[in-house]
C-alpha cells in the first residue's frame, strides 16, 4: 500500500531546498510512527519519493509525498500521523491511499498550475504582454537544459495564461520532455513588455496529471 | 510592511537563508499575550554552529516547560545579512516569532570560547542595545551571560548585567523568578542585579570595584559596600543529572547544522586531571546520568524526533561506568529502529574497545584520539594518562576491527615543550602506521589515512596552566614547521595545523582583566567579527585595537603570572581550589603525575560543595 500524502509550503519556509526537504522528510516518516518500508541494503532509506520537486524560493499547496507502507493502515491514522509530524509550515491538506501497482505520483505529473504576483509596476507590464504573447505561435527564449543554455521555442509549455491582479496565473508543462519555469515565463513576458522583471513570487497551485479520458485533472483526483 | 515582512525581503539578498527563517519542528511557539517572562537566547554564532550546541537545547527546553516564559532563540547574523539589517534598518530578532531582541525582558548569552566576543558586541548593536550596561534603562532587557568563558568575565564586564557560572539548569530560572519578582516591585533597575546578587551562582560585575596597581596586575577587587554581593561567588552546582531536567524533544532543523543528531549527555564533569583542559577544572565533579534514565530519554528523544543518529556527549565517555552495558543496550534497542550510536571525544582507553566493537556494527568513522603531546614527558606534565602502549593497542584493534582512519589530536607549546617533544608527534604517527600494517593485508580494511592535528596551547584559567605564559609565536612557528617536515617524511599522513595568531588572541582573553573591554570594543568597532572564522579573522585590526588603547596584548598572553598574583577570576569559586591548582602546577614542572580521582581523592576542593562527590 501506499500513502500519498499532499501539502503545503509556506511562505517562511520557502527557502528549504529540495534535498533538505527530503532529508526532513525522511526524519517526519520515523516520526510518525508508520509503518513505512525501508529500503534493503547497507544504507536503508524509507521508500518515498516526491511528485516534483519545488524550485527554491517557492510556494506551494501542492507538493504530494509519495510514501510505500509495509503494512495496511487506515487512511485517517495516516492522515493524523502525518499532520503531527510536520510543523504547521509545512500543512498536511489530503491523504489518499493507492494500491502499490498505482503509478508513482512522480510519473503521472505533466503540467502544473502557478500563481505569479510581482511587485511595483511589474504586474502591469507583464499583464500587458499576455495577448501578444498567446497570439504568438512560437515564442523563441534561452532555456536552461541539462547541456546548457540554448534557445528554445517556449510557447508549447504554456497551457494557459491569464491576467491577474498582481501578476498573471499559469497552467505550464511540467513533463521530463517539455518544461518551463514559472518565473522564467514571468521574465519573458516582462521582456517582452520592455521593462526589467521584478523578483517574481511563484506559487503553485496544482500539480495535475492526465484521467483515463486525457483530461488535465489534480493529481489527488486521478 | 511589518517586521516578518521586511526580513523575508532580505532573504533573498543573503547567503543560506534558512539560517534566519525559524519554523522548524519542534520550536516553541506561545502567544506573547500569555507568557509573563520573554527570555531571548543568544548563540553568538552562525545557526549551524550554535543549533549543535547542547547546553543551548537544555536551558531553551527548561525555559519553555515553564508556562510563564518563552525562551526564543537568536544567532549572530553572517556579515552579509548583518550589513542588509544595518542598511535597511532591521534590529537583531528572534527566530520563533521574528520580534527584536530588545523587546525582551532578558536576554541570555552563552560564551562557549573567547573568539566569540566580538559578536557578542556586534548582536547587541544589532538589536540596539546599548553597548555598556550603564548605557541601559528603562525598556532594555538585562543582558546575563553564562557558559566556561563567564569563568573569566572581566574582559566583558562593562557589557554584561550579570554573569550566570557553573551548571545552568537551576540558576537561569532562578534569574526568571527573581525577575518577575522584581518587576512586581517597581523598584529601579539595579534593584535587581542586587537581587539577582543572591542566587548561587550569579555574579554582578556592577556590585565590584576593582584598582589596579602601576604594572597593570589587579591590586584589588571586592564588592562595593551596602552592594550586598558576596566577597566570592560559588559556581551553580546541579549534583543530580537523573533528576534535572532534560530534552524530551528537540527542535529538528532542515538545513545541515555542525552536529545533526541527538545529543543525550551521558555524565557531566571529568575525574582525568588534565592540566590544560579548562573543562576538565570547572565541570567537576563527575556526575552521570543513570543508564535506566539514558534509556528513557533516548527512546523518547528517537520517537519525538525521528533522528537516526544518538551521540553520547560527556568529556570522556570511555570514563562512564558502565559505558560497555549502556553501548550494548544501546545497539541492541535501536539496531532494529536504524539508529545509529555514536561516541564522540573517544579516549584511548581499554574499555574503550569493547564499545568500538558495539558502535561499529552501525557505523564506522574515523577513530579519534587524542594524546595531546608527542612524548610520554611531556604527557606526565600534562597529566594525559595515556602511554604509548594504550595507543598501539587501540589503534591496532581498531585497525582489526575494519577500521582505516585514524585523527590524532596534539597540542604545540605546552608548558616546558622541548623539540624532541614536537618530534615525537611524529614518531606516535609512524606508530600508528606501523600498527596498520601489522595487521595481516587481508583482515584489514584499504585505504589508511592518519590525520595529525596540532593546535596551539592556550594557558586558561582555573587550570593548572593558568599561570602559565603562552609560548611566543615565533617560536610556535619554528615548532609547526619542525612537525611539519618530519611528518613530510612520513607515508600518507595529513598535518592540519593554524597560524598562532587567532590563539594569541584567544590567551589574551582568556586570562586577562576587565580592561580588554576597550580593547574588544576598539576592535569590533574596526570591523571584527566572527574571529572564530578563518576567513573574517583580522590580526591586524586585532593589533591596532590593542595600539590605540594603549593595552600591550604580551602581558597578558605571553607574561607568566606570579604565583602570589591576584588574578582577575580570583573572586569565583569553580570548585577547585587555587591551593589545589598551584600543587598541580608545581607537580607538572616536575612531571609528576596526579591519579584520576576516580581511584582517590585527590583533593581538589570540590568537597567544600554540599552534596558534591558524595
Amino acid at each position: 500500500m501506499r500513502m500519498l500524502v499532499r501539502f503545503g509550503k509556506r511562505p517562511r519556509l520557502r527557502f528549504i531546498s529540495h534535498l533538505d526537504l527530503q532529508r526532513f522528510m525522511q526524519m517526519a516518516l520515523n516520526r510518525t510512527g508508520l509503518p513505512i518500508q525501508f529500503s534493503q541494503g547497507f544504507n536503508p532509506h524509507p521508500l518515498m519519493s516526491f511528485a516534483s520537486a519545488l524550485a527554491l524560493g517557492w510556494t506551494s499547496d501542492y507538493e504530494v509525498l509519495d510514501v510505500r507502507l509495509a503494512a495496511p493502515m487506515g487512511r485517517k491514522r495516516c492522515e493524523d500521523a502525518m499532520r503531527a509530524a510536520l510543523p504547521e509550515d509545512l500543512p498536511v491538506i489530503e491523504v489518499k491511499l493507492v494500491d502499490d501497482r498505482a503509478p508513482a505520483a512522480m510519473a503521472l505529473v505533466c503540467a502544473s498550475d502557478y500563481h505569479v504576483s510581482l511587485s511595483g509596476g511589474g504586474a502591469e507590464a507583464v499583464r500587458s504582454a499576455i495577448p501578444d504573447f498567446l497570439a504568438a505561435e512560437q515564442v523563441f527564449a534561452m532555456k536552461k537544459t541539462k547541456s546548457g543554455e540554448r534557445e528554445m521555442d517556449i510557447r508549447p509549455c504554456v497551457l494557459a495564461l491569464t491576467p491577474a491582479e498582481d501578476g498573471f496565473d499559469a497552467r505550464l508543462m511540467l513533463t521530463e520532455k517539455a518544461s518551463l519555469k514559472a518565473d522564467l515565463l514571468a521574465r519573458i513576458l516582462a521582456g517582452r513588455a520592455g521593462v526589467a522583471c521584478p523578483e517574481p513570487r511563484v506559487h503553485r497551485v496544482a500539480l495535475l496529471g492526465r484521467d483515463e479520458a486525457g483530461e488535465l485533472r489534480p493529481l489527488m483526483e486521478l | 510592511m511589518n517586521l516578518s515582512e521586511r526580513i523575508e525581503a532580505l532573504l533573498m539578498k543573503v547567503q543560506k537563508p534558512v539560517r534566519y527563517m525559524g519554523g522548524e519542528y519542534g520550536a516553541a511557539m506561545k502567544d506573547p499575550e500569555s507568557v509573563d517572562v520573554r527570555y531571548a537566547f543568544l548563540f553568538p554564532d552562525t545557526y549551524e554552529v550554535g543549533m549543535s550546541h547542547l547546553g543551548m537545547r537544555i536551558l531553551y527546553h527548561i525555559l519553555n516547560r515553564r508556562e510563564d516564559v518563552w525562551c526564543e532563540r537568536v544567532f549572530t547574523p553572517w556579515v552579509d545579512m548583518a550589513e542588509e539589517m544595518r542598511k535597511n534598518g532591521i534590529p537583531l530578532f528572534s527566530l520563533e516569532s521574528r520580534t527584536p531582541v530588545r523587546k525582551f525582558d532578558l536576554l541570555g548569552i552563552t560564551l562557549q570560547y573567547e573568539m566569540s566576543y566580538t559578536n557578542v558586541l556586534e548582536s547587541l548593536d544589532l538589536a540596539g542595545i546599548p553597548l555598556r550596561r550603564e548605557d541601559r534603562g528603562e525598556g532594555d532587557p538585562f543582558v546575563i551571560c553564562g557558559g566556561p568563558c563567564a569563568f573569566n568575565p572581566e574582559p566583558l564586564a562593562p557589557f554584561v548585567d550579570l554573569f550566570a557560572i557553573g551548571d545552568g539548569e537551576e540558576e537561569t530560572l532562578a534569574t526568571v523568578d527573581a525577575y518577575k519578582a522584581w518587576r512586581a516591585s517597581g523598584a529601579p533597575r539595579e534593584e535587581y542585579l542586587r537581587m539577582a546578587a543572591k542566587i548561587p551562582g550569579i555574579y554582578v560585575p556592577s556590585l565590584y570595584d576593582a584598582s589596579y596597581n602601576e604594572d597593570g596586575t589587579l591590586n584589588s577587587f571586592a564588592p562595593k559596600p551596602d552592594g550586598g554581593a558576596p566577597e566570592v561567588v560559588r559556581k551553580a552546582l546541579v549534583n543530580d543529572l537523573n533528576a534535572a531536567d532534560y530534552p524530551e524533544t528537540l527542535i529538528v532543523p532542515y538545513g545541515e547544522i555542525v552536529h545533526n543528531r541527538i545529543m543525550l549527555e551521558i555524565f557531566r564533569g571529568c575525574t582525568r586531571g588534565c592540566r590544560f583542559c579548562q573543562a576538565g577544572m570547572i565541570y567537576r565533579p563527575v556526575r552521570e546520568r543513570g543508564r535506566e534514565r539514558l534509556m528513557e530519554l533516548a527512546e523518547k528523544l528517537v520517537a519525538s524526533t525521528g533522528y537516526d543518529e544518538i551521540s553520547l556527549m560527556s568529556l570522556s565517555s570511555g570514563d562512564y561506568s558502565c559505558l560497555p552495558e549502556l553501548a550494548h543496550e544501546m545497539v541492541e534497542k535501536f539496531a532494529r529502529k536504524r539508529v545509529k550510536i555514536s561516541l564522540p571525544s573517544q579516549r584511548i582507553d581499554a574499555v574503550l574497545t569493547d564499545t568500538l566493537r558495539e558502535t561499529q556494527k552501525v557505523r564506522k568513522t574515523a577513530l579519534t584520539l587524542a594524546p595531546e603531546a608527542g612524548t610520554q614527558r611531556l604527557r606526565d606534565v600534562i597529566n594525559k594518562g595515556v602511554t604509548e602502549e594504550d595507543l598501539a593497542r587501540s589503534v591496532t584493534d581498531a585497525f582489526e576491527q575494519g577500521w582505516s582512519a585514524v585523527k590524532l589530536y596534539f597540542m604545540i607549546g605546552l608548558p616546558t615543550e622541548t623539540d624532541e617533544d614536537v618530534l615525537g608527534i611524529a614518531e606516535l604517527a609512524r606508530l600508528v602506521r606501523r600498527c596498520y600494517f601489522s595487521v595481516p593485508k587481508e583482515k584489514r580494511a584499504p585505504g589508511l589515512r592518519i590525520t595529525v592535528s596540532a593546535s596551539v596551547f592556550v594557558p586558561k584559567p582555573f587550570t593548572p596552566f593558568q599561570w602559565c605564559g603562552q609560548l611566543e609565536s615565533g617560536e610556535v612557528i619554528r615548532r609547526q614547521k619542525l612537525l611539519r617536515d618530519e611528518l613530510r617524511t612520513i607515508k600518507g599522513v595529513d598535518f592540519k595545523y593554524h597560524a598562532p595568531d587567532v590563539s594569541y588572541i584567544e590567551a589574551v582573553f582568556a586570562r586577562g582583566g576587565r580592561r580588554l573591554a576597550d580593547v574588544l570594543e576598539r576592535a569590533w568597532k574596526l570591523g571584527c567579527r566572527f574571529d572564530g572564522w578563518s576567513d573574517q579573522f583580522r590580526y591586524d585590526l586585532w593589533l591596532r585595537a590593542f595600539e590605540e588603547c594603549g593595552v600591550d596584548p604580551d602581558f597578558y598572553a605571553l607574561r607568566d603570572f606570579a604565583l602570589d598574583e591576584a588574578l582577575p577570576w580570583d573572586h569565583l569559586d569553580a570548585g577547585v581550589t587555587k591551593d589545589f591548582l598551584r600543587r598541580e602546577w608545581e607537580k607538572a614542572q616536575s612531571g609528576e603525575r596526579t591519579r584520576d580521582c576516580r581511584k582517590g581523592c585527590v583533593g581538589c576542593g570540590m568537597k567544600r560543595y554540599e552534596g558534591a562527590c558524595v
